[in-house]
C-alpha cells in the first residue's frame, strides 16, 4: 500500500532552538529566510501558541507549506 | 439453576447479527446460555416486554478517575447502559502520583476535567501513590466496570517532578518511565494516554507535551510487551497536523504491535474537506497493517456557561482564566477593575472578542431577565455599543454573573453528515469525555444520542450495527476480556432497553459534586434495566445497592 503524499515536518531536538531547527530542516536556505518559512507555516506555535514560539518536544513542526 | 433468565427479549448481541425473538440466561456473573428459548429453572425472571436485550455499552473515553472514588457508579454513565468505561485520557490519570506532587496533577485535572477543588480533599481519602494502591482504592465500591489508562504526564511527573513540564528527558529518565509503565500494567492498567493539546491551570503544557518522540517510542516499547493501546489527543483543529500525528501512531503500532487511538475527531462546515482526508489517512495506515483507529463522538459540543465559575469555553483565554478562577468576590472586584477588563477584551482579540464570542446566544440563567435570552452577544453588544467581549462581562455584572451563555455546534454542526461517518467500520464511536467539563456541558448520554439520531433519525446505522460499534467493536479494539458480547461464558453486562424510545435527556445544571460542586447532566430515556456482571445495578426506579463492578481483565 502505498501512502499519498502528506505536508513534511519534523519534530524538535532537545533544547534546539528555533533557529537550530530551521537551518536543520531548510539547509539551503538564508537562516532568516529559514526562520520566517517555518513561523509561517507553524501558526499553532508561532501564532497560537502562549507564550508564543515555545518549542515542545512533541511538536509537528511543518517544514514545507500546505499542500494544494 | 441459573440465577436469572430475561424471557421476552429482542437479543441484539453485540456482533452486528440481526436481533432475534429469544431468551437470555446468567449464571454466577456470566451468560450462560441464549437463544430463541433457554430450557432450565432461574432463581429470578425478567420479562423484558419485548425490548432490546443488548451487551452493555462501553464508553472508551472518559475522565472518571476522581469521581470513582467517591462514585462508584460514575453517575449517570450508568443507567445509560454504560456499563464499563475507559478514564486516564488524556495523559491524565491518579497514580502513580507522590503525595508531594498532587497539587500539580490537581491543578491540571481542575483545568482540563473543570472537577472543583473539594473533589480532592472531602470526598475520598488519598492513601495511595503507586498504581496498585489507586487500583485497591477503586476496587472498595465499583458498581460499573473499568478499564483505566495511566497518564503519560503523570509518569512524568512521577519520574521527573518539577521539571516535567520544563524540558526533554534523559535517558535515565526515560527508562524509568518504561519501568514505572510496566509496573502499572502488570498491576492493572490497560494502556497509555498522552497529549498534545492540554495546558494546566496556568495554561502552561501538560507535561507529555514536552516528550520527544524517542521518549513515546521507548513508552511504546514497553506497551508492546502487553499489546496495549496508545490514546493520545492530537491538534484536532487542525487536519495537517492530525495527519502527521496518524503517521506517528501507525510508525508506533507497525514497530511495537500495539493498536492506537485518537480523539476527538470532528466534523464542521468551516473546514469540510477536514474529516475525509483525516479518515482516509487512517484508512491508508490501517491498510499497512497499523491499528490507528479514530474515536468520534456522536453529539455536538455545546459548551454553556456564566462568569459564575471557569468554564472551558475560556481554555486559550489565560487571562480570562485567572479572574474566573478566583473567589467569588474577588472575581467581581477584578471584573469591575477597568485596567483589568481592558486586558481581558484585549485578551479576546483585535476584534474585541466579536469572532470568538459573537455568536453566543444568551439562554437565561437565575438573574437573566428574559428579554436577553435568545438574543446573540453581538446583538446585545451592539445595542450597547460594546465590543462582545465588555458586553459579556458587563452584561453579567449587572446580573449577579448568573447569565448562561450557549455556545452552540462546537465540533460537529452538521449531523447529517455524522451518521455515515459514525457508520464506518474503521470509525472507533467513542470520545465522549465521560465525567469532564462539568461546569460547560453534559458528556453523558451519548449512547442514547447515537439511537435516536443515527438508528432512528437519520437511519444511518441500523440497531444492531450501533449496538456493536459501542459494544463488540469496543471491546476487540481496546483488547478488553470477555465484554461487549452477549455469549455464554462472557461477562453478564447487559442493558434492556426500549428501540423507540432511547435517548438522551435534557441538559440540567445538578450540584451533586464535592462541595456542592456543579455540572451538567443528563438523565437517560428508554433504558429499563441496566446490570453489571450479572446484578442488576439500575433501573428506571433507581440505583440498587449492588458493587459489582470490576477492573476490566485484557485478552491475550
Amino acid at each position: 500500500m502505498t501512502l499519498t503524499v502528506q505536508r513534511r515536518f519534523v519534530t524538535p531536538e532537545p533544547d534546539e532552538t528555533l533557529e537550530a531547527l530551521a537551518a536543520r530542516a531548510l539547509p539551503g536556505v538564508a537562516l532568516d529566510e529559514a526562520m520566517d518559512r517555518i513561523r509561517g507555516w507553524n501558526l499553532h506555535i508561532f501564532a497560537m501558541r502562549k507564550p508564543r514560539g515555545l518549542l515542545l518536544g512533541g511538536d509537528v513542526v511543518f517544514v514545507e507549506p500546505p499542500l494544494s | 439453576m441459573y440465577d436469572l433468565v430475561i424471557r421476552n427479549a429482542r437479543v441484539v448481541d453485540g456482533t452486528g447479527a440481526p436481533a432475534f425473538a429469544g431468551e437470555v440466561a446468567v449464571k454466577d456473573g456470566r451468560i450462560a446460555a441464549l437463544g430463541p428459548k433457554v430450557e432450565g429453572q432461574a432463581r429470578a425472571e425478567m420479562d423484558a416486554g419485548g425490548k432490546a436485550v443488548a451487551p452493555g455499552f462501553i464508553d472508551p473515553h472518559t475522565h472518571f478517575d476522581v469521581q470513582l472514588l467517591w462514585d462508584g457508579a460514575a453517575k449517570p454513565s450508568l443507567e445509560h447502559g454504560v456499563t464499563s468505561i475507559i478514564p486516564g485520557n488524556c495523559s491524565l490519570s491518579m497514580a502513580p502520583l507522590r503525595a508531594g506532587d498532587r497539587p500539580a496533577v490537581i491543578g491540571m485535572f481542575q483545568q482540563i476535567e473543570e472537577l472543583p477543588p473539594e473533589a480532592f480533599t472531602l470526598a475520598f481519602d488519598w492513601t495511595w501513590e503507586d498504581w496498585e494502591g489507586y487500583r485497591r482504592a477503586l476496587e472498595k465500591g465499583l458498581a460499573i466496570n473499568v478499564a483505566p489508562l495511566v497518564g503519560h504526564s503523570v509518569i512524568r511527573v512521577w519520574v521527573m517532578g518539577p521539571e516535567a513540564n520544563q524540558r526533554a528527558a534523559r535517558p535515565d529518565e526515560i527508562a524509568a518511565m518504561q519501568g514505572v509503565l510496566r509496573q502499572c500494567l502488570e498491576a492493572g492498567a490497560i494502556g497509555l494516554s498522552t497529549s498534545f493539546v492540554d495546558v494546566d491551570e496556568n495554561a502552561r503544557p501538560v507535561p507529555s507535551r514536552f516528550a520527544q518522540f524517542a521518549e513515546l517510542d521507548a513508552l511504546c516499547a514497553v506497551l508492546g510487551e502487553f499489546g496495549r493501546m496508545l490514546q493520545i489527543v492530537p491538534e484536532f483543529y487542525d487536519a495537517d497536523i492530525t495527519i502527521a500525528r496518524i503517521d506517528q501512531l501507525a510508525e508506533l503500532s507497525l514497530k511495537h504491535g500495539i493498536p492506537t487511538t485518537y480523539s476527538p475527531v470532528f466534523d464542521n462546515r468551516q473546514t469540510p474537506a477536514s474529516v475525509d482526508r483525516i479518515l482516509n489517512r487512517s484508512a491508508e495506515q490501517f491498510a499497512r497493517g497499523a491499528r490507528v483507529w479514530p474515536q468520534m463522538q456522536t453529539r455536538p459540543i455545546d459548551i454553556s456557561f456564566s462568569l459564575l465559575r471557569p468554564s472551558l469555553f475560556f481554555a486559550r483565554l489565560p487571562r480570562w482564566v485567572r479572574v474566573l478562577r478566583q473567589p467569588l468576590e474577588a472575581r467581581i472586584a477584578s471584573l469591575t477593575d477597568p485596567e483589568t477588563v481592558a486586558r481581558m477584551v484585549e485578551d479576546a482579540g483585535p476584534d474585541g472578542g466579536e469572532r470568538l464570542m459573537g455568536r453566543l446566544v444568551v439562554r437565561g440563567g437565575g438573574e437573566a431577565p428574559a428579554h436577553l435570552a435568545g438574543k446573540t452577544l453581538k446583538e446585545i453588544a451592539d445595542a450597547r455599543g460594546q465590543s462582545c467581549a465588555l458586553a459579556l462581562i458587563e452584561v453579567s455584572l449587572e446580573h449577579g454573573l448568573d447569565v448562561a451563555f450557549l455556545s452552540a455546534n462546537g465540533g460537529h454542526d452538521n449531523t447529517d453528515r455524522i451518521g455515515p461517518l459514525l457508520a464506518r467500520p474503521d470509525v472507533h464511536i467513542g470520545a465522549g469525555d465521560g465525567g469532564a467539563h462539568l461546569a460547560s456541558f453534559a458528556t453523558y448520554g451519548d449512547t442514547g444520542y447515537l439511537f435516536s439520531e443515527f438508528v432512528r433519525g437519520t437511519g444511518a446505522l441500523t440497531l444492531e450495527q450501533a449496538v456493536a460499534k459501542i459494544t463488540g467493536e469496543t471491546a476487540a479494539i481496546w483488547g478488553l476480556k470477555d465484554r461487549g458480547l452477549l455469549k455464554p461464558g462472557h461477562a453478564a453486562d447487559i442493558v434492556v432497553f426500549d428501540p423507540d424510545r432511547i435517548a438522551r435527556g435534557e441538559e440540567r445544571p445538578v450540584f451533586d459534586m464535592p462541595g456542592d460542586g456543579m455540572r451538567y447532566t443528563r438523565d437517560s430515556v428508554g433504558v429499563e434495566a441496566v446490570l453489571v456482571n450479572g446484578e442488576l445495578a439500575w433501573t428506571p426506579a433507581g440505583y440498587t445497592d449492588a458493587k459489582a463492578g470490576r477492573i476490566c481483565e485484557m485478552a491475550g
